[in-house]
Parts: structure tokens; C-alpha cells; sequence
């Protein structure tokens, strides 16, 4: 049955559904419920396919090699190889996809009547299946055909909520920053392509000892920056936090959940599996990349109050965290030090999938709460807990997990990067300590930050008084949104308790690449779900976490329940407040929260602050009305490197113009002067 | 020996009415000049069916015949009465610097330089580095232009001069794949005809150089 499953003609019906799903979705586009209805069951069913599939062949432990279709083009083969990385990664889209799914079926409602959902039906199960095809080609021009199909699939999802002048501003940026990078993709494909005389990856692989040193060199700055441009690492994020807010909902969460992982997917299957030996520099580079992202990340998203922007800036942070997970590995290898290599990419990939399920629950989570306030801006929340009290549950719970909270599944994956760092700390030479121990730091930085970021995020959305009239109308979302909630929180939680046995199966992954055949890995698990590092250096157990946790937690609730409550009664009398009752505009907003830590990285953040105040008498100006203060932040990379880039390309196309004077027969004689002069260089 | 002789005269008359084509003044000896090159090519293929007996390169003659020394050359006409453009509109070059140019570019294309090309086949490197020079002028003549119906004949005489290359250097494709370009340029002539008739309405003129907001 397991063999049955775990086919190629499954991964082929998979697809045909993702397209029976698109099509189907565009044929019903005059019936809102029927597009809908259509494009969700099959996209549920495509998905969790997917699910059963991906379990399947992981059970099987065997590697799929087939195409779709044999092309009369020497160079594109639609061919796909579907090892155990990819099985990790089809799992990881095709869990995200399932919630996705159902949440989109109740939240796409709010669509009805005012955008076609016929199109949207489409657009989604053409991501969901390009996002298959992306981990699972082994040809270069077929993977960047499904590239370009996730991008452009992704980029009209960004823009369908078109009404809103932003969204169509930031799906263009995202569309220019993804051409940006696929130009630098497709650079290295044409440079592996030189060198190896093929676009099939197992070729490039064998044969990568052909490249030069110096090739192999361009060709790793090429992919960081090409696939890094969709995993969103700074510099190249800025079309991160504009993007992602704008797409709807469910949407957001596959973009931030699963769709900028392609990236890390990418870099992983050329740096630890195609490119073999890789020099040491790359895994540094990885590592200081990972550093920046992760750190700048958090910081960015404390100053926002803007709640998907909010969680986009965490998805920069999240993959930071990953980058120092895979970068530790790459470093560990070229040092030929493979079990700690092994370490390094076993963090990477916990938190990956980690990442993919809580920071989904959380942008389903913000969904729901814009579905219901119809804003982004958390400083007109507050009080949200009494309207949507299970939301805010599986909030919280998104809350803590992505904060690295023990029992949740991110604190596990962070702690198995932690260990992977600290061996780096133990073992390597000088120089490379200090990258390891800054990677450290900046690693326990981002965790606390993060935790401050969050208890300023769920105190403001969901605590206190409504501040805004609209949460007072504010109802919990409906059954199949909170069950795709529900689900997710129940994996954060699942994925803690028992991530003894997802680290084994990680293992088990990481293994499966050629590099890492036959080596240990460094930690072990024990049958009581205990994850011990070789030599005794660290050990963690998730039920004993779990057991500790639940006991506090027990003590706490009972404490306040029958202890610090039991002698309280409301009493009635003057408050310090001068009589006045008690409102929201008393509340510290999300902004004041986190004024005190923003100043502190001024130098860092350039934080811009606006004060008005309005006067009872404007021409005396002793009676004071309001006072408001507005901060904000500058975008240094907008400021120092986008802009002045612009500037550049701007002066250099004005100067260009002179070339382009409209007329045909100059251009006729450009061509004429362009032949002579590549005749006289090649004959 | 005598068909080489023979080969070298038609592509000397090929040479002669390009050469013709950038110093007539008159549309209709342009046309004229463009229907005799494309006879030449016509003549070409014939001599080519004739050493090879193939039925479709007769085809092709037919074809060519129809459609390049036929129909194009009654398609110009029409339109040259239809609007009165019995004259061409200048060059850019004087004729003593146009004439100027086209040596140098015959010499180029005979040059040591270009020997590597023009010695595919080595018992036609005469023949090639005239078909060369060919396409060099027939460019030239798109560029020297300012009249949309000059530049139309440019683009063909173009095509003619790099199907005599291709036929001398061996390169030459199945003749279905030639009928069907050929049948292509059919289209692109009635095409192109119609859209300069419309210019023509729109702006008064067939010089390029008028035509600067084609948005209006």
C-alpha cells in the first residue's frame, strides 16, 4: 500500500488536482460559492495528498526519479527527483497548504461579490502546485519554469485585493525584487551549465569538480543573493514586509510559511548536496547573513504596529535563525567536521518546518482579527480576548512557540541551533569562534527580543480595552477558520512534545544526502523523547518540560483562583485619576511598549519622532488640548542602498537616452555596426 | 565551369540593381530593380533544380517567381499610383558618400578578414564574398533610407541577398521550410503594404523622419 502511495503517478494526480482545482475554479468564477467551495476541496485534497504521500515515501525511505514528459528541447527535461529533502519539504508545503486551505474556505467570504474568487481559486492552487513542483525538479530550466510560476502565481495573489493603492505598490516592488533575483538564478544555472555541459542537477553534482574555485565562488554569491531575494535575508528583504501584508490572509501564511523556504530548500540542496567540497568562507558568509537577518529581523518588527507587517518582519528574523542553522553546517563541512555538520542542518530544517507551522497560525491568527476589526493597526485593537477568546488562544500559543518558549516546537529547533553553535564555539579556531560566538549572541538577542516583541503584540491585540469601536463588534471567526487554527496550534504543541521523534526523523533526512551517509549524528534521542548531545554536553526533555510546565501552570491558575482572588471585591470610591472613569486612552499602546527598547538601538533603527499638540487657545498657547506623539522609523536600506541604487540606474537611463533617438534607421545602423564588430572579434 | 559563369552573372546583377536601388530616385525603378533581384533568385533556384533534378526546389522557383517578382512588384505599384509617390524622399548620404560606403563595404566583404566565411565552400568564395557584400549593402540601404516603401524593398533585397548566401554556402534548408518563409514574406508584404498606405493617410509623408509621434 505504502509503495502504492508513494509513486509517481500520486505526485502526477497530485498535480492534475492542483490544475483540475485551477481551471475548475476559473470556470465557476460567476458563482462566488461555488468558486470557492471548488478551489478549496481540491486544494484540501492536493494537499493533504500531498501529506500522505510525502509520509509515505519517508516510511519507504526510497528516492523517486521520473519525468512528466520527454521534450524535443536538448536542454529542458521535465524531470523530477524526489529524495528525502524534498519529501521534508513536500510535507512541510503540503501540511501548510492543508490549514491554508481550510482557513482560506471560510475567509475567502469576506470576498464575495467584491473581487473575483474564480481567479483567486486559481491563483492559489497554482502556487500550491508550482510550490511541489519547485522542491522536486531536478532540471534547471524546469525548476525555473515552476520558479516563475510560484513568483508570478504569488505576485497576482499580492495584488488581488487591488482596491488598495499599497497592495498594488508592494506587489510591484515584490515583482521587481524577484526578477532581480531570478536574473542572479539564472546566472548561476548558465555558469553551472558552462562548466558542466548540463541543466540536470545530478550531472552538475557529479561533475561540479569541473568548476573553478573562482567560478564556484560567483556562482555562491549568485544563489545568495538570488534565492536569499525570496527567503527575504537583508539587504535584499524590502519586499518582505510590503508583499506579504497585502496578499490575503491565508495567503500571507503559504507566502511566509512555506513559499520564502523554497529559497532555503534551494540553498541547501546546492551548498550541501550539488556543490561538494565548499570552502570555508561560504559557511561564515552564511552564518554573518544569518546574524544580520535574525537580529535586524526582530528589531524591524518591534517597531511596527502594523500586524502583518509585524509577523513579516519575524519571517526575516525566522529565517535568519535558519541561515545560522544551515551556515553552522556548511561551516562545519568544509572543516570536514560532518556530525556537527549534521547538527547544523538538523537545526536548520526543525526550524523550518517550526517556523512554517507557527508563523502560519499566526498570519491566520492576524486574519482573523482584520477580518473582524478591519485594520492592520494593532494601536486600535486592545480587548480582544472577550470577543474572539479562542483565537486569541491559539495566538498565544503561536505567540510562545515563534518566542522559542519552552514546550513549544520553537524552542526545541532553537535549541538545537544553540548546541550547534556552542560546539562551533568548543571546537573551532579563533577567528571562527568569535563568528560562532557572535552567532550565539545574537541568536539569545533575537529570542528575548522576539519574547518582548510578542507580550507587546498579544497585551495590545488582546488584552485591556477595546480602543477602537470596532472590536467592541468584533465576533470569533467561523468554524472552519478556527479549526485550521486550532490544528496548527495543536502541531506547535505536537511538534515540542514529541520533537525527540521529529529530530530522529530529521536526522534521518539529513542523512540521506550523499554527504551525510553513514555519519552519526550528534545528538541522540532517548525513548522518553530526551535529546542528548554526544558527550553529554547538553540534554532537553520535551515531556519533562512539558511536566514542569503543566505543574506551574496548574499551581499558578489554582494560586490566583482560590488564593490571591478569594478575599477580592470590587469597591467603589475617589481614584487617583480625578474621577475620571477609566477608558483605553490610559492604556500604554503598542508603540509606547516598545518607545524604551527602540531608543536603545536609535543608531541602529533611526527612529523619527513627531509631537503635535493642539491648544484650547492657539494664539495664547497655555491650554494644551492634546499632545500626540507619532514615531517611526526610517528604512535605512531604502535610504542607502535602494535609493541611491535608483538614483544610479535613473541618471544612467536619462544618459542612455541619447542612444535612443526614435528613429529606425539609427537603430538599423546599430545593428549593421554590432554585426560588423562581432564578425571581425569571431572570424 | 559555364554554370559558374553563369551563377557569377546573376549575382553580379543582384549586385548591380542593389547598387541601382540606393541611387534611383524614383519609386517605381526601385521596384522595378527589386523585381529583377528577385528574378535573379528565381533564376538561382532554377539553375539549382537543374543540377539536382529536385521537384520541390522547381516549386520554390514557382514561388518565388509569384510572390517576389510578381505580386510584391504589382503590390508597390498599386500603392504608388494609388498616393502618387512616383518619387523617393533623400538619404541621409550624398550619392558620391553613398557610393563611397558601398565600395568600402564590397571590399570589406572580399577582405582576409571575412575569408573564414566566405570560404565555406572554397570553389564559391568569389560567389560568397559577393552574397557577403550583399547583405552588407542591403543593410546599408535599410539605414540610408528615409522612405518607408525604400525601406520596405531594403528589407527585402535583404532577405534575397542572405538566401544567395545561404544557397551558395551550402546552408540551405528544406524546401518546405523555404516555401513556408517564403509564404511568411507573402504575408509580411501585404501586411507592411497595408500599414504604409495607412501612414501615409495619417501623415502626409512616407519619410521616416516625420513620423515622430506615431502615439497621436
Amino acid at each position: 500500500m505504502l509503495a502504492l502511495i508513494s509513486s509517481p503517478a500520486v505526485f502526477s494526480l497530485i498535480m492534475i488536482i492542483f490544475v483540475v482545482g485551477a481551471i475548475g475554479s476559473l470556470f465557476f468564477h460567476q458563482s462566488d460559492r461555488w468558486a470557492n467551495g471548488w478551489s478549496s476541496v481540491f486544494a484540501l485534497l492536493g494537499t493533504f495528498l500531498g501529506i500522505i504521500f510525502s509520509l509515505s515515501t519517508f516510511m519507504q525511505g526510497k528516492e523517486l526519479f521520473f519525468s512528466f514528459s520527454q521534450t524535443s528541447f536538448t536542454f529542458l527535461q521535465f524531470s523530477l527527483h524526489i529524495d528525502m529533502l524534498a519529501v521534508f519539504f513536500l510535507f512541510a508545503i503540503s501540511l501548510i497548504g492543508f490549514f491554508c486551505s481550510l482557513y482560506g474556505f471560510g475567509y475567502v467570504k469576506h470576498y464575495y461579490g467584491k473581487y473575483d474568487i474564480g481567479a483567486l481559486g486559481f491563483l492559489y492552487n497554482i502556487l500550491l502546485g508550482s510550490l511541489f513542483l519547485v522542491v522536486t525538479a531536478s532540471n534547471a530550466l524546469f525548476f525555473l519554469i515552476a520558479w516563475e510560476m510560484m513568483s508570478l502565481a504569488s505576485y497576482f495573489l499580492v495584488v488581488y485585493d487591488r482596491h488598495d493603492e499599497n497592495n498594488v505598490k508592494a506587489g510591484s516592488l515584490y515583482l521587481v525584487m524577484t526578477y532581480v533575483g531570478t536574473a542572479f538564478i539564472i546566472t548561476f544555472f548558465l555558469l553551472a551549465y558552462k562548466y558542466t555541459g548540463s541543466f540536470q542537477f545530478d550531472v552538475i553534482k557529479l561533475q561540479s569538480d569541473l568548476i573553478p574555485v573562482m567560478v564556484q565562488n560567483l556562482m555562491f554569491l549568485c544563489a545568495m543573493i538570488g534565492f536569499g531575494t525570496k527567503a527575504g535575508i537583508i539587504p535584499f528583504h524590502i519586499w518582505l514586509p510590503a508583499a506579504h501584508p497585502a496578499a490575503p490572509s491565508h495567503v500571507s501564511a503559504m507566502m511566509s510559511g512555506v513559499m520564502i523556504k523554497t529559497g532555503i530548500y534551494m540553498m541547501i540542496r546546492l551548498f550541501l548536496d550539488v556543490l561538494a567540497p565548499v570552502p570555508l568562507w561560504w559557511g561564515e558568509t552564511i552564518l554573518i547573513v544569518g546574524m544580520v537577518s535574525s537580529l535586524l529581523g526582530v528589531l524591524y518588527a518591534l517597531t511596527e504596529h502594523d500586524i502583518k507587517r509585524l509577523l513579516a518582519y519575524h519571517s526575516i528574523e525566522n529565517i535568519g535563525i535558519i541561515l545560522l542553522g544551515v551556515g553552522s553546517a556548511v561551516t562545519f563541512y568544509a572543516l570536514d567536521m560532518k556530525s556537527l555538520a549534521l547538527l547544523g542542518l538538523m537545526a536548520g530544517l526543525f526550524h523550518t518546518i517550526n517556523h512554517a507551522i507557527f508563523k502560519s497560525l499566526l498570519f491566520l491568527g492576524a486574519g482573523s482579527i482584520i477580518d473582524q476589526v478591519h485594520t492592520k493597526n494593532m494601536e486600535e485593537y486592545g480587548g480582544l480576548i472577550r470577543y474572539m477568546p479562542q483565537t486569541a488562544l491559539f495566538f498565544l500559543i503561536g505567540s510562545m512557540a515563534i518566542s522559542a518558549l519552552p514546550p513549544f516546537n520553537g524552542f526545541f529547533s532553537e535549541w538545537l541551533t544553540f548546541q550547534s553553535l556552542f560546539q562551533g564555539i568548543a571546537a573551532l579556531s579563533f577567528s571562527l569562534q568569535w563568528i560562532f560566538m557572535l552567532a550565539a549572541g545574537s541568536l539569545a538577542f533575537t529570542g528575548g527580543l522576539a519574547l518582548t516583541c510578542f507580550v507587546k503584540a498579544f497585551a495590545g491585540i488582546f488584552l485591556a480595552r477595546p480602543r477602537s469601536v470596532e472590536v467592541t463588534h468584533a465576533k470569533e471567526s467561523v468554524l472552519s477558520m478556527r479549526i485550521a487554527m486550532g490544528g496548527l496550534a495543536f502541531l506547535a504543541v505536537l511538534f515540542g512534545l514529541f520533537a525527540g521523534s521529529v529530530t530522529k526523523m530529521i536526522s534521518t533526512i539529513g542523512q540521506n544526502l550523499a554527504l551525510f551517509e553513514k555519519v552519526e549524528p550528534f545528538v541522540s534521542v532517548s525513548s522518553t523523547q530526551t535529546l542528548e548531545l554526544t558527550g553529554g554536553f547538553a540534554l532537553v526533555s520535551a515531556p519533562a518540560l512539558f511536566l514542569f510546565f503543566g505543574v506551574i501552570g496548574l499551581m499558578i491558575f489554582f494560586l490566583v483562583r482560590f488564593t490571591v482572588n478569594r478575599k477580592q471585591r470590587i469597591t467603589l470610591g475617589n481614584t487617583w485619576d480625578c474621577g475620571t472613569p477609566l477608558n483605553a486612552r490610559m492604556e500604554i499602546t503598542t508603540t509606547g511598549f516598545a518607545r524604551s527598547i527602540i531608543l536603545v538601538f536609535k543608531n541602529v533603527l533611526k527612529p523619527s519622532i513627531q509631537q503635535a499638540v493642539e491648544y484650547h487657545d492657539a494664539t495664547s498657547r497655555y491650554m494644551p488640548k492634546s499632545h500626540s506623539v507619532t514615531m517611526g522609523v526610517g528604512d535605512i536600506y531604502l535610504k542607502y542602498f535602494y535609493l541611491p541604487l535608483q538614483k544610479f540606474i535613473h541618471e544612467s537611463s536619462l544618459r542612455s537616452r541619447i542612444i535612443q533617438g526614435g528613429n529606425i534607421n539609427v537603430y538599423i545602423s546599430y545593428i549593421f555596426v554590432a554585426l560588423i564588430i562581432t564578425l571581425f572579434v569571431v572570424l | 565551369m559555364t554554370s559558374l559563369i553563369f551563377l557569377q552573372f546573376l549575382v553580379d546583377v543582384m549586385f548591380l540593381t542593389l547598387v541601382l536601388l540606393h541611387l534611383t530616385k524614383k519609386n517605381f525603378i526601385a521596384v522595378i530593380a527589386f523585381g529583377v533581384q528577385s528574378l535573379m533568385l528565381a533564376m538561382l533556384f532554377f539553375v539549382s533544380f537543374l543540377e539536382t533534378g529536385n521537384r520541390y526546389i522547381l516549386l520554390m522557383v514557382f514561388f518565388t517567381f509569384a510572390i517576389k517578382v510578381v505580386l510584391a512588384p504589382l503590390f508597390f505599384i498599386r500603392l504608388i499610383r494609388k498616393y502618387q509617390l512616383y518619387f523617393s524622399v533623400n538619404t541621409y548620404l550624398s550619392m558620391p558618400a553613398t557610393l563611397g560606403i558601398i565600395a568600402g563595404l564590397t571590399f570589406m566583404a572580399h577582405s582576409a578578414r571575412f575569408v573564414p566565411l566566405t570560404q565555406i565552400v572554397p570553389e564559391h568564395q568569389m560567389l560568397l564574398s559577393l552574397a557577403l557584400s550583399l547583405i552588407f549593402i542591403a543593410l546599408f540601404l535599410i539605414i540610408n533610407r528615409k522612405e518607408a516603401i525604400s525601406q520596405i524593398l531594403s528589407v527585402l533585397a535583404l532577405e534575397n541577398s542572405i538566401v544567395v548566401f545561404i544557397i551558395f554556402a551550402g546552408l540551405e534548408q528544406s524546401p518546405n521550410l523555404q516555401i513556408g518563409i517564403l509564404f511568411n514574406i507573402f504575408v509580411w508584404i501585404v501586411i507592411a503594404t497595408v500599414f504604409v498606405s495607412m501612414i501615409y493617410k495619417h501623415f502626409w509623408s512616407h519619410d521616416v523622419t516625420v513620423m515622430k509621434n506615431l502615439t497621436d
